[in-house]
């Protein structure tokens, strides 16, 4: 069964726009991680998923159910972490997590649940008192109330340290082997490459990748990934680079090294271009291009 | 149901608030003063069902704003902070939340209402009174009606607007215009004309119509309706039948244009 489905689907602020005939499809049980800088659009697909927010043109649907016809049965198997969220003022921890038992007339415990995202020790404090961490932890402990079969999340570890993000993520894991489907946006990479099946990268309101990790590689001609330390480095140098054909992406990393993508066969070519303009190659290896890498050549950050 | 535990969950965190408190308690203070003074200055019989007239002016202008108080941060507070989009993460509609918030702050400005008069009713019957049960109950009904309209009209200022400021100046707009200056703009409008020469006697039954149609004119007519001491004389649309359906209007309609704003908007 289909978990999101998303039909053209557009948002337009005035002259804005935000999301732009997103066509997209996540199955049940997949971590499907959807990319893209701050102010790419993530948010405002997701808020339409949520139905805070009214389609311009298109349709979203979660488990066969349109979220903005039929919001309430589309939101019944979910958990949610959204964006631009606070936690009740007057509620302790505790409270809210019995909030969503009620709501979703589930039966945890709520220490249990406090427990799990490593808060229970302030489960009865206010709320209003948490920190940004604690409060993120406190709305992921409510998303998973009720064992959701899809679990969406805003930029899940933001104002988490990196053991809270790796604690989150290993929480991810175990809900997707427990048969829920994972998904979730973020502009840090490598917490996506680490645990999903597929990405999606928005640009501009726009889909511009939707894709395996593997098959985002393979499309990136080979994935290789040269990291080459030069003598020197001159005005011009990284445009010596780009003029190479199959070269995607330069970039100078530190004083005089320097990163580039490109396919397999252009490799040689960059050597040879370098040392025609009168560069000494020092040293130079190759890797595999990480997502970084691919996310830097979708969105044009490095250029 | 999914408004009930919306509705506790607001009841709750209501009655916690230290406004609250206040207001409600003030509420009961007034009506339980009344009551005290009631068979000193009140005339004989000294019933309960008679001295609906005698505090019915007092809770025309107090129960407006105690309504109005309590309902206008209603939603817009945590709309504006971003708890609403927790409520709303869940499997609860946005008419769930809207219906949850009123019935909660509504129910507990009606508890007050129904402990208010029980402390009333003895003080009136305590010594010398009579307790005029039917009529009395009619009374505390269309009170708690009244209080409902208003915290109605509070809640429905808390989903047309985007920030709780805006709500608080929506709110106490309708509060002074129907609560002090529609009678008053009724009064001087019919003055002014009649000395200028272009009216001579009484506004046009239109007008009338209007003025009459004031929530709390309504609420008046209909408890003078219920006092054995009380009558309704004048024009059709001040009849109780009339007055009845106009107060029902008031407990909906504001309710429900403010709920078809709210349902079609964009949150964040």
């Amino acid at each position: 069964m289909v978990a999101i489905d998303a039909n053209e689907v557009s948002k337009r602020y005035g002259t804005l726009q935000a999301v732009d005939r997103v066509d997209l499809t996540v199955e049940e049980g997949e971590t499907f991680g959807f990319l893209g800088p701050n102010g790419a659009g993530k948010s405002t697909f997701i808020n339409m998923l949520l139905d805070f927010v009214k389609p311009s043109h298109g349709s979203v649907s979660l488990f066969g159910n349109d979220c903005q016809g039929e919001g309430v049965a589309a939101r019944s198997r979910i958990g949610v972490l959204p964006e631009g969220y606070s936690t009740f003022d007057r509620l302790t921890g505790r409270q809210h997590v019995e909030y969503a038992i009620r709501s979703k007339a589930a039966d945890d415990d709520p220490i249990d649940v406090l427990d799990r995202v490593g808060i229970r020790e302030a489960a009865d404090r206010k709320a209003s008192g948490y920190s940004k961490g604690m409060a993120q932890r406190l709305v992921l402990g409510m998303a998973l109330v009720g064992e959701p079969d899809l679990l969406l999340l805003d930029e899940p570890t933001t104002g988490l340290d990196p053991n809270g993000a790796a604690e989150i993520r290993e929480i991810l894991r175990e809900e997707n082997e427990r048969g829920a489907t994972v998904f979730f946006s973020s502009h840090i990479l490598e917490q996506v490459e680490a645990v999903c099946d597929r990405v999606a990268i928005l640009q501009d309101g726009e889909l511009v990748a939707l894709d395996t990790i593997e098959g985002l590689r393979e499309t990136m001609g080979g994935g290789t990934k040269l990291v080459i330390t030069l003598d020197r480095l001159e005005d011009g140098t990284l445009e010596t680079i780009w003029a190479v054909e199959g070269v995607d992406t330069a970039v100078a990393t530190e004083e005089s090294t320097v990163e580039i993508t490109c396919t397999n066969d252009a490799k040689m070519d960059v050597i040879v271009a370098l040392h025609e303009a009168g560069l000494d190659v020092l040293n130079f290896r190759t890797e595999e291009a990480s997502l970084e890498d691919m996310f830097v050549e979708y969105t044009g950050a490095g250029r | 149901m999914s408004w009930t535990v919306l509705a506790r969950q607001d009841g709750r965190l209501t009655v916690g608030a230290k406004s609250v408190k206040y207001l409600l308690a003030l509420l009961v203070a007034v009506v339980m003063l009344g009551a005290y003074v009631y068979p000193l200055f009140g005339t004989e019989p000294i019933t309960t069902a008679r001295f609906s007239g005698f505090v019915v002016g007092w809770l025309a202008t107090l129960l407006p704003l105690i309504g109005v108080l309590i309902g206008y941060n209603a939603v817009v507070s945590e709309r504006e902070s971003g708890a609403l989009l927790l409520s709303l993460s869940l499997p609860h509609s946005r008419g769930d939340v809207i219906l949850g918030k009123f019935l909660g702050r509504a129910g507990v400005l009606a508890a007050a209402i129904v402990v208010a008069m029980i402390g009333a009713g003895a003080l009136v019957v305590y010594p010398f009174g009579e307790l005029e049960l039917p009529r009395s109950l009619a009374f505390v009904g269309l009170t708690v009606v009244f209080g409902m309209i208003w915290t109605g009209i509070g809640v429905a200022s808390s989903l047309v607007v985007a920030t709780k400021r805006r709500a608080l100046v929506v709110a106490f707009g309708v509060f002074f215009l129907f609560v002090f200056a529609w009678e008053t703009a009724a009064d001087a409008l019919e003055t002014g004309l009649n000395s200028a020469g272009i009216l001579d006697g009484e506004l046009p039954g239109a007008v009338e119509f209007l003025v009459a149609m004031e929530p709390g004119a309504v609420y008046t007519r209909l408890v003078t309706s219920v006092d054995p001491g009380g009558s309704l004389e004048g024009a059709w649309y001040l009849g109780w039948d009339v007055s009845l359906v106009a107060f029902v209007c008031w407990a909906t309609i504001p309710m429900g244009l403010a709920y078809l704003r709210f349902a079609g908007s964009d949150l964040p």
